[in-house]
């Protein structure tokens, strides 16, 4: 391919993004030098704040649309949403190089995270999303490469990775389960049932997909299930300070099942915001009929939370005037009723207008039960309240600045939406 | 296993412990301030310099008002959450009773402060390389055969070291001797699994500072279920997803001879 290169260029519509960023730099520059208190509100009793409640939390559930996507199009058989694959797993594999770096900036001693590789403490959900989030930022790479392959065409490499992918993710998946379990029975099951389908799909006994190794996508799978879920189970070590409105044992299923929701709006969200950026017409049929998951997901949301709600007994704490109970509304109205409403009626479900804010509130809720969970929802007894300080906001938003125009810059010059020439003129 | 009875009618508060916790563990002193409150205490809080602390409070005993001390420490959870929790094995309990902390395989992600019910652990906010600190119960002597620094120091016998049990025992026998004199509780026997420090008071454990609504379960209780249906999970997906591709696939497959054979058939 000979395509000169679009060069990013500041204008009108992105200085913003620009501004943010460099400031969001040089705060970042000033942690690292004079520690996290000089950014930060964050202290002894409030160890946690907005950094993991935005970056990490809601971040990973924001970029949960890869694997979603990556499954539905090249494992379940839904081909025809094929078009959304691509920029699901480039927003996905961004958005977690921007969870890491956003890790990076909130760990003391980020140069030491290799220590998570050779001292296994299975008891530790903390190391299993470790694990997964490194595993699965892999398999996202691994599933983008096809795209970098076509931009320079470099065939014989794209060959190469078709034959090689299946035993880099038997590789991964055996290793990860032998760390999970630290039992090499398990070990030995999981690494026999994937040489058995790698096997019978390489002597013809099955049939493969012709553009991604299933491995690969079942790898993205497993591990999004898994930290996607952990990252909920962070919390259920503190029973002793999250509020019973968020503190249940079913912690992580509502975190997948929320990360599953907002990962289908944001892919709505992120369709229709790009084509517009584009000057294209997004693809409404396309989204539409993709929207039609949400209704079932944002009611089954609904009523397991209510369901666990008065299980717990915590439904008095629903009708008090606090910020707990105003949490708890706002994340249930805006992110679930709203878009449960939208989602479920034809006319709003098939105009491009409200699909975008449909997702929009999805995405928002999905924002706010994630910060709630980590801020709002985190009392420690005979300890002044933690609110996030300037600096801590804008440092995410400095990193999530520079992410979209990354994303910018790569959308223009590789063939992600695959009408690229059209947008290139 | 080792541990620690602090028994706080007996404490004067010359704050002895704390010095000789300094000296032993070789940290420095600390400026400090004035500040409103419990206003003799010094310094204010824990903090990377100061790992045990007696903290001044005023509350009503008997038919007057008096000062009542207590100690704050690391507890030396029998189960203790910060090393359910550390990624990376950093915290660790040792079968002996202390739980210590290894420094070099610490992340800094503090996942140990949010984890621990008694609020005992601090970080460098203020370092570009920081660390969390807190009491280590003087590890390295008490595997040694030696008690740890602030019970050597204590002139009251405010501090005691021993057998867990045997410390519990006597715990109760001064409850049971003195029924007036001490709360009918042992902070510590039951909190959350149980821990290494055990607390006796005069006055309700929530006027030193203590929470009274610890479950008595450890906290490990509510990760473990979350943690270990995990190779279960991998090998289930594994299986149903493989199971799935089988299927749509071959779906796949027979559709496009379908159409092959329809379209040679119209020609």
């Amino acid at each position: 391919m000979t395509d000169a290169w679009i060069k990013p260029q500041i204008t009108r519509r992105n200085v913003v993004l620009y501004l943010l960023a460099a400031l969001g730099f040089v705060l970042v520059v000033i942690r690292f030098a004079g520690g996290i208190g000089r950014v930060s509100n964050l202290n002894d009793g409030y160890p946690w704040g907005f950094w993991i409640g935005l970056d990490i939390l809601a971040g990973i559930a924001l970029a949960a649309g890869g694997f979603i996507v990556a499954g539905m199009v090249h494992l379940f058989g839904a081909r025809k949403y094929h078009v959304l694959a691509r920029p699901a797993i480039l927003t996905a594999f961004l958005g977690y190089l921007l969870f890491i770096i956003g890790l990076a900036i909130d760990l003391g001693r980020p140069w030491m995270i290799w220590q998570a590789l050779f001292h296994w403490n299975h008891s530790s959900p903390m190391f299993e999303v470790s694990w997964c989030v490194t595993m699965y930022t892999t398999v996202l790479l691994m599933e983008f490469l096809p795209v970098v392959f076509e931009r320079f065409g470099w065939k014989h490499l794209h060959d190469m990775w078709h034959n090689l992918v299946p035993w880099v993710i038997i590789g991964m998946l055996t290793l990860f389960t032998l760390a999970m379990s630290g039992s090499v029975g398990w070990t030995v099951v999981v690494f026999a049932i994937l040489l058995a389908w790698e096997v019978s799909m390489r002597t013809g006994l099955m049939q493969r997909d012709a553009q991604m190794p299933t491995l690969l996508v079942m790898a993205g799978i497993i591990f999004s299930t898994l930290h996607q879920s952990s990252l909920g189970s962070l919390l259920l070590i503190i029973p002793h300070k999250l509020h019973p409105l968020w503190f249940t044992q079913a912690i992580p299923i509502f975190f997948l099942l929320s990360a599953v929701m907002i990962g289908v709006g944001m892919v709505i969200f992120e369709n229709i915001i790009s084509a517009r950026v584009h000057d294209r017409k997004p693809d409404t049929h396309l989204l539409a009929g993709f929207a039609r998951a949400l209704p079932y997901l944002l009611g089954l949301y609904l009523l397991l939370k209510v369901g666990d709600i008065f299980r717990t007994g915590a439904a008095e704490y629903l009708f008090m005037f606090n910020s707990v109970a105003i949490g708890m509304w706002l994340e249930l109205v805006v992110g679930v009723l709203i878009p449960l409403v939208l989602f479920m009626t034809p006319e709003t479900r098939e105009s491009e207008r409200w699909l975008l804010w449909g997702s929009i509130f999805v995405v928002a809720g999905g924002i706010i039960n994630r910060l709630n969970t980590v801020i709002t929802g985190v009392v420690v007894a005979n300890w002044a309240p933690y609110h996030p300080s300037w600096m801590e906001v804008a440092i995410s938003l400095g990193v999530l600045s520079g992410g979209i125009l990354v994303l910018d810059f790569i959308v223009r010059n590789f063939s992600v939406f695959e009408d690229r020439h059209a947008l290139a003129r | 296993m080792k541990a620690m009875l602090i028994d706080t009618t007996r404490c004067v508060g010359c704050r002895g412990c704390q010095v000789a916790c300094k000296q032993w563990n070789g940290l420095p002193a600390e400026e400090t301030v004035f500040f409103g409150g419990p206003g003799y205490q010094n310094p204010r809080d824990l903090s990377g310099k100061t790992w045990t602390l007696i903290t001044y409070n005023e509350a009503q005993v008997g038919d007057h008002y008096d000062w009542v001390y207590g100690k704050l420490q690391c507890m030396h959870c029998q189960e203790p959450a910060c090393a359910a929790s550390c990624p990376t094995s950093a915290m660790e309990k040792l079968p002996e009773g202390p739980v210590v902390y290894h420094p070099n395989q610490c992340l800094g992600c503090r996942y140990c402060m949010l984890a621990c019910p008694f609020q005992v652990i601090r970080f460098d906010w203020f370092s570009a390389n920081p660390y969390v600190s807190k009491c280590t119960m003087c590890a390295d002597r008490v595997l040694s055969g030696q008690e740890p620094a602030c019970v050597k120091a204590c002139p009251t016998d405010a501090l005691v070291f021993g057998d867990r049990e045997v410390l519990i025992a006597e715990a109760h026998h001064r409850i049971e001797d003195n029924p007036r004199k001490y709360v009918h509780h042992v902070f510590g026997e039951h909190e959350v699994g149980g821990t290494c420090v055990l607390h006796l008071s005069t006055v309700p454990f929530e006027l030193l500072g203590y929470r009274s609504d610890l479950p008595e379960k450890s906290l490990r209780r509510w990760t473990e279920p979350a943690m270990k249906p995990i190779p279960y999970i991998v090998v289930a997906l594994s299986l149903a997803l493989g199971g799935v591709a089988w299927i749509v696939n071959r779906r796949d497959k027979r559709l496009v001879e379908k159409w092959t054979k329809q379209v040679k058939e119209m020609q």
